[in-house]
């Protein structure tokens, strides 16, 4: 009996065009696949260029040139970014009221804050976030605190 | 009737080539989009870019990143390859500059004419897209193709229809002959190409392929899926060798061109190039003798594409050059003299095709322009404050500027893979999206731009 219901399960033919369509899906070659490896060919140039510049970073006999290594290095991974379609989300520095799904807050507070300010941009590839943007609480306690 | 439309995207620097169903125009799915996979035979860098160049070695004939490579081994040998076959095409006396003989430094054995040289290249890039077809299983049945071109003074690029499409014929009948060995990364054999080239010429027919001017092909993916769309559309291309200025005019399934708001400037992305090499040059107060400065200005030009692409999107670009690092922001090259002269003239320029467009939206009773910016130089700060200015002649109707990547490149299907390299291969998908009646000429016909207006396309 239990062999019987065991054929009876395998019998359902949709099932066996759904894996036939799987596999055609697997042996076509993918645009979206293809067009994300020629993005990576181009970000992989810029990602190499920032390693090599962190190398100079930690080398550097003096503050000028690590200041301008740094500098490098962050414009090769910038420009990684923007061959991956990454985009940054915020303005440094900019106050905004606090949105707990748009915003990560560095401090740990007691009371939710009102308005914050953003102190790292967060990143987005298309319509989703990746990172948030980074955000402090503003404190507007100087006349209350009476300093 | 085709099933599928293909279109060549024939640039400065890269062919792309891009394929979309017949009438998808009409019938927009985002995954309908097929860009082709021009360089999947060669591992190196994007495969969806064919590099434009030709390289005549001792014993072979190299093409794309072969043809590149080998020129820049032997840079210090006054060896140069062919390159901006584009430019080439733009020249007013065509016929006349094809059968002038190649440079010496680009053909040292006084074997080929530009023409055949061009022919060949074609004929590697007809190959190309062969095999790329092929990789690709959403195309298959009849194929239309066409091929995009800027306006490139008046009614010129029409007018050079007919020798494109008899070049592309005999790059056809070449490639037909030497199969994919055009695409081996050893090249061709100088002699086997003596002999067999001519005897694919001569009996070449003319390749049966459409023109579509290059704005119309921003305009086509521009406009396309939107039913908001305005009626009329200001183009800003920049490209590597001229920045053009084209409006077009969509009445119901009619789109024309209006060749009064039509306007070619000779400065473009090159020359954007060599303005931030010179700053770069006068900054760098250390490189004094000649060979100094040769080795900079040519470590620059190498890195340009990178160094204007950073500097566009953050203000500012540092360089390093063997020991040397330097930084410069965009006020630099907005400093320069040359540079100022050509803001100047461009924004004229955009001035008075945005009065010929507000005019003539007016007299139709439209309410509604867009202004996008396409090319290379798309993303620059000038150009995106161009499309963006108020205007100062007028202010009806207003124009609205749109967004180089259009929103459906960001469709899901793409995985967000497709928005990042859409600019480089905008012009390509737009010219297969458009409809015939975009067409500034079909087949190997004569132009119908004329017809397609209502009036004669004039000449500048």
């Amino acid at each position: 009996m239990p062999a019987k219901k065991k054929a009876t399960k395998r019998q359902p033919k949709p099932a066996s065009k759904k894996k036939k369509s799987a596999a055609r899906k697997r042996a076509a070659p993918s645009l979206a696949g293809a067009l994300a490896e020629a993005a990576w060919a181009e970000a992989d140039q810029a990602l190499a260029e920032a390693l090599v510049e962190s190398d100079e970073v930690e080398s550097a006999t003096s503050a000028t040139q690590r200041e301008a290594a740094v500098a490098l290095m962050i414009q090769a991974l910038s420009r990684a970014g923007r061959k991956r379609g990454l985009t940054r989300i915020g303005v440094l520095g900019a106050r905004e009221p606090y949105d707990p799904a748009k915003h990560q807050l560095m401090a740990a507070v007691a009371k939710k804050p009102r308005t914050v300010r953003i102190a790292a941009r967060g990143v987005a590839r298309g319509g989703s976030i990746l990172v948030l943007p980074r955000a402090g609480p503003v404190v507007r306690g100087r006349r209350k605190s009476g300093q | 009737m085709s099933d599928w439309t293909l279109c060549i995207d024939f640039g400065t620097a890269f062919s792309k080539a891009a394929a979309a169903p017949t009438g998808a125009w009409s019938r927009f799915e985002p995954a309908s989009v097929r860009p082709l996979r021009l360089s999947q035979h060669d591992a190196r860098g994007n495969a969806f870019l064919l590099d434009s160049a030709v390289f005549v070695d001792d014993g072979r004939i190299l093409f794309g990143r072969s043809a590149i490579a080998r020129a820049d081994a032997l840079g210090g040998k006054k060896r140069s390859a062919l390159k901006s076959f584009k430019t080439l095409l733009s020249v007013s006396d065509l016929d006349r500059a094809l059968n002038t003989n190649a440079p010496l430094s680009i053909d040292p054995h006084r074997l080929f004419q530009m023409r055949d040289l061009i022919v060949l290249y074609l004929a590697y890039l007809l190959a190309a897209i062969e095999k790329a077809r092929a990789l690709d299983p959403m195309i298959r049945g009849r194929i239309t193709r066409r091929y995009a071109a800027p306006a490139w003074r008046g009614a010129d690029s029409a007018g050079l229809h007919g020798t494109v499409v008899k070049l592309f014929g005999e790059a056809e009948a070449f490639r037909t002959q030497a199969g994919e060995a055009l695409l081996s990364d050893a090249g061709l054999d100088i002699d086997a190409v003596v002999k067999a080239l001519p005897i694919a010429m001569e009996g070449a027919q003319p390749l049966d392929m459409g023109l579509i001017y290059e704005a119309t092909a921003a305009a086509a993916y521009t406009s396309i899926g939107l039913d908001d769309s305005a009626s009329h559309l200001l183009v800003v291309d920049m490209g590597a060798g001229t920045t053009d200025i084209a409006a077009l005019a969509r009445i119901g399934n009619r789109m024309f061109e209006l060749p009064e708001a039509r306007a070619t400037l000779k400065q473009a992305g090159d020359f954007i190039d060599r303005v931030i090499a010179n700053r770069a040059l006068d900054a760098a107060k250390w490189a004094k003798t000649t060979d100094q400065k040769a080795g900079l200005w040519a470590e620059l030009m190498r890195g340009m594409r990178d160094t204007k692409e950073t500097l566009f999107a953050e203000g500012r670009a540092s360089v390093r050059y063997r020991d040397h690092i330097f930084t410069m922001g965009l006020r630099d090259v907005e400093r320069d003299k040359d540079y100022q002269a050509f803001a100047k003239e461009l924004k004229a320029s955009y001035e008075h095709c945005v009065a010929v467009v507000r005019d003539d939206a007016s007299a139709r009773g439209r309410s509604a322009i867009e202004a996008v910016a396409v090319g290379g130089g798309a993303a620059a700060p000038f150009i995106q404050a161009l499309i963006a200015s108020k205007n100062t002649r007028g202010a009806r109707p207003r124009v609205t500027p749109r967004p180089a990547t259009p929103d459906w490149a960001h469709a899901a299907e793409f995985g967000g893979n497709l928005a990042p390299v859409f600019p480089q291969l905008a012009i390509a998908i737009g010219g297969a999206l458009a409809p015939d009646s975009m067409l500034a000429a079909r087949g190997t016909t004569s132009p119908v731009a004329g017809a397609r207006t209502g009036s004669p396309a004039t000449r500048d």
